[in-house]
């Protein structure tokens, strides 16, 4: 069996040469190392049940079914033709367009964004808009060909066929073409006996032979699915704790080392301390909290803009007189970190009223402390932004930050665009960002004992 | 850089602006602060954001609700500096996390004091970080007669000889009028020393007609300017300052 060890760490192939493997540490975020499970199986044999019976029994956050069904080959009019007189075999795997499903699989094991297409079975053609995943921990791809392109056989973790009688799937198939695909009896059982069956013979049945598990009886079958959740289950348990050991690799060398030249720590003036203190102390009012805590974010914001893009401009004054400034360049925009990133946005509107800002959640998994990313949404175009602000409030492991900074280098934008801002950070934190990411900037309102855990936010929000 | 076409004018001291990370070609170049050599004087870090931020308003089509937005901006940044002049003891505190920090707490009692009008400007920069603070202000015009400042009206906290005073003028051309604002304080009891001059703008002259008439005073700018027309204008200056925030 695959067990996903085999495969290369998956970093996406790049547009440029700014952040190859070679000029970093290595740090693969959890879901560029996604579980893809494959379920194929006749016409009719119960793989969609099974797949969601799967995900059910794995409750799990970020699964992902995907149906083999939206990589129906675009049909030309011939064939549509032939199509809409049900002659049109879409039970043969000439109809698959496996290499765009190869793609988008590749993708998503890369840790990228994918789109997958839409088909419509009604007009037999691909739907203008398609729709975007982004990887999740495990992708169940189920067809009746999910196991016959030894391309996608490389990728798969697992591979599951389904069995069942004969006479089941041509019932099932039945219920579900009338019910679901606008088709009538007599199409269907007119494909059943031109197509199907005989693909079924030369093209489903041998895919057995490279399946892991041939689950007999479909859900019904418990000992089959247990073994297939619980399987699933210690692979994601060991995944885990290698991001872990990942994680933890990259700390060697924080106390030694100096830190990059890209963190830059604001000054600690006397006002600056004065504020801290105010912050710092439990004992402060909310209201006193709040104020200081947005008056504090201004100036680290400001810091933070030093790092943005400028360029030469010459102005004139009301006398007359020429002035040699500077512009900004290109948008600046932001991306919050949620929650703690929040807390900055009061900051950010005094000084960037009209900033484009996105927002992602990433939340620590209690059981296993891994940062897990629930929620994303980004400004478009953002890979065409100069300067992206990523903002959250503290930084302890580095964890959330470098999952955050990933999430930013996989939708396009590069290392050196992106600002990383936070009120307070360790440096085993700070060490293992920029030992992944050397290129990308580090703001920090004060350094703190690592590993501290969040208050800020609970603080500012007041819950 | 390599988009720069438009010819760089002559106005004072130019050089690369930017983080020490980037080298000098990664850098902008940029008009800077014109150096002086007293040290009472405190101008602000020339970053390419401060630089940025003066450039908008000292452009002539900036229009007048950017000017305020931009202007408050940097007043903000001015008020953050005055303040760490004032005198400080050590507390330490203990944070949510149990962690314990050790801070430090402002001592003293502050207001502030604006010179009419320009200078009310910077009042709500100065509540921006100072909540309720008080702030009295002082309106000196000039003499038709004389052409000399004259003080026509003052209102001042009664407390003023036991305060830190902020005193807040935008542009600081000859300090004619601050100077006299200054004379003014000094009557009521406010020690030199215990005074701040907060501008966005300033001339060599007026920073060394300060210098020499009150060393202990300290001047907070963002930007030393080249220098003062015939008319004593502030070269290249950003306009009258007032006119562009309130009426124009």
């Amino acid at each position: 069996m695959n067990s996903g060890m085999g495969l290369s760490p998956i970093i996406p192939d790049h547009r440029d040469g700014d952040d190859t493997i070679a000029k970093r540490a290595h740090y693969s975020p959890p879901w560029a190392d996604v579980s893809i499970i494959g379920v194929a199986g006749s016409s009719g044999s119960g793989k969609t049940t099974l797949s969601h019976a799967i995900v059910n029994k794995l409750n799990l956050p970020w699964v992902v079914i995907m149906s083999m069904d939206s990589f129906y080959k675009p049909l030309d009019p011939e064939s549509s033709k032939k199509a809409f007189r049900n002659e049109y075999d879409f039970d043969a795997p000439e109809a698959i367009d496996f290499d765009e499903l190869v793609s988008c699989l590749r993708d998503l094991k890369a840790g990228k964004r994918t789109q997958i297409p839409n088909y419509s079975f009604e007009k037999h053609a691909r739907l203008e808009n398609s729709t975007v995943i982004y990887s999740p921990h495990v992708l169940i791809l189920e067809g009746i060909f999910a196991l016959h392109d030894p391309r996608v056989l490389d990728l798969m973790d697992m591979r599951i066929y389904c069995e069942a009688d004969a006479d089941t799937c041509l019932s099932r198939r039945i219920i579900r073409d009338v019910r679901d695909r606008g088709r009538d009896v007599e199409g269907c059982i007119k494909q059943w006996f031109a197509f199907v069956k005989p693909n079924f013979e030369n093209y489903v049945q041998p895919q057995k032979n490279v399946a892991d598990i041939i689950v007999p009886r479909g859900i019904e079958n418990r000992v089959a699915m247990s073994m297939v959740t619980q399987y699933i289950e210690r692979q994601l348990l060991e995944k885990s704790t290698r991001h872990r050991a990942a994680l933890k690799s990259l700390e060697r060398g924080y106390d030694s080392e100096p830190l990059s030249e890209r963190v830059l720590v604001l000054q600690q003036t006397p006002q600056l301390r004065g504020m801290n203190t105010i912050i710092q102390d439990i004992d402060t009012s909310s209201e006193d909290f709040v104020f200081y805590f947005d008056r504090l974010s201004c100036l680290l914001l400001e810091l933070a803009l030093n790092n943005a893009q400028f360029k030469e401009h010459v102005v004139e004054t009301p006398q007359g007189h020429a002035y040699q400034g500077l512009t900004g360049k290109g948008e600046v925009s932001a991306v919050v970190v949620l929650r703690g990133g929040a807390t900055f946005e009061a900051g950010l509107r005094r000084i960037i009223p009209d900033c484009r800002t996105g927002r992602v959640l990433i939340q620590s998994d209690m059981r296993t402390g891994e940062p897990e990313l629930h929620y994303l949404k980004l400004p478009q175009n953002i890979n065409e932004h100069d300067t992206v602000l990523l903002l959250d409030a503290q930084m302890s492991s580095g964890g959330s930050a470098l999952m955050a900074v990933q999430v930013l280098v996989d939708h396009g934008v590069p290392q050196n665009r992106i600002v990383f801002v936070t009120y307070s950070a360790g440096r085993v934190g700070v060490h293992r960002l920029t030992k992944v990411f050397p290129e990308v900037t580090v703001v920090v309102g004060s350094m703190v004992p690592d590993f501290e855990e969040r208050w800020v936010e609970k603080r500012y929000f007041r819950c | 850089m390599s988009d720069q076409t438009e010819k760089r004018p002559e106005v004072g001291p130019t050089q690369c602006v930017g983080p020490d990370y980037r080298t000098e070609s990664q850098k902008p170049v940029a008009t800077v602060s014109t150096e002086i050599e007293y040290d009472n004087v405190i101008t602000l870090p020339q970053t390419p954001q401060l630089i940025a931020l003066l450039t908008m308003i000292r452009d002539r089509n900036t229009d007048r609700a950017d000017f305020i937005f931009y202007s408050n901006r940097i007043i903000r940044l001015l008020v953050e500096e005055g303040l760490n002049h004032l005198p400080i003891v050590e507390q330490t505190v203990t944070t949510p996390v149990g962690r314990t920090y050790a801070g430090l707490q402002f001592q003293g009692k502050i207001c502030g004091v604006s010179i009419m009008r320009a200078g009310e400007s910077m009042e709500q920069g100065l509540r921006d970080c100072c909540r309720s603070v008080r702030i009295g202000k002082i309106l000196i015009q000039r003499d038709e007669e004389t052409s000399m400042p004259k003080l026509f009206y003052d209102k001042l906290p009664e407390d003023i000889a036991d305060r830190w005073v902020l005193l807040l003028d935008p542009m600081f051309a000859t300090g004619g009028s601050a100077i006299m604002a200054v004379d003014v304080l000094k009557s009521r009891g406010v020690p030199e020393e215990r005074i701040l001059f907060l501008n966005l703008i300033a001339s060599p002259q007026g920073i060394k007609n300060f210098a020499t008439q009150f060393p202990k005073l300290r001047v907070v700018t963002a930007f030393v300017d080249q220098g003062l027309d015939e008319k004593n204008y502030i070269i290249p200056g950003l306009g009258d300052f007032g006119d562009r925030y309130y009426t124009m």
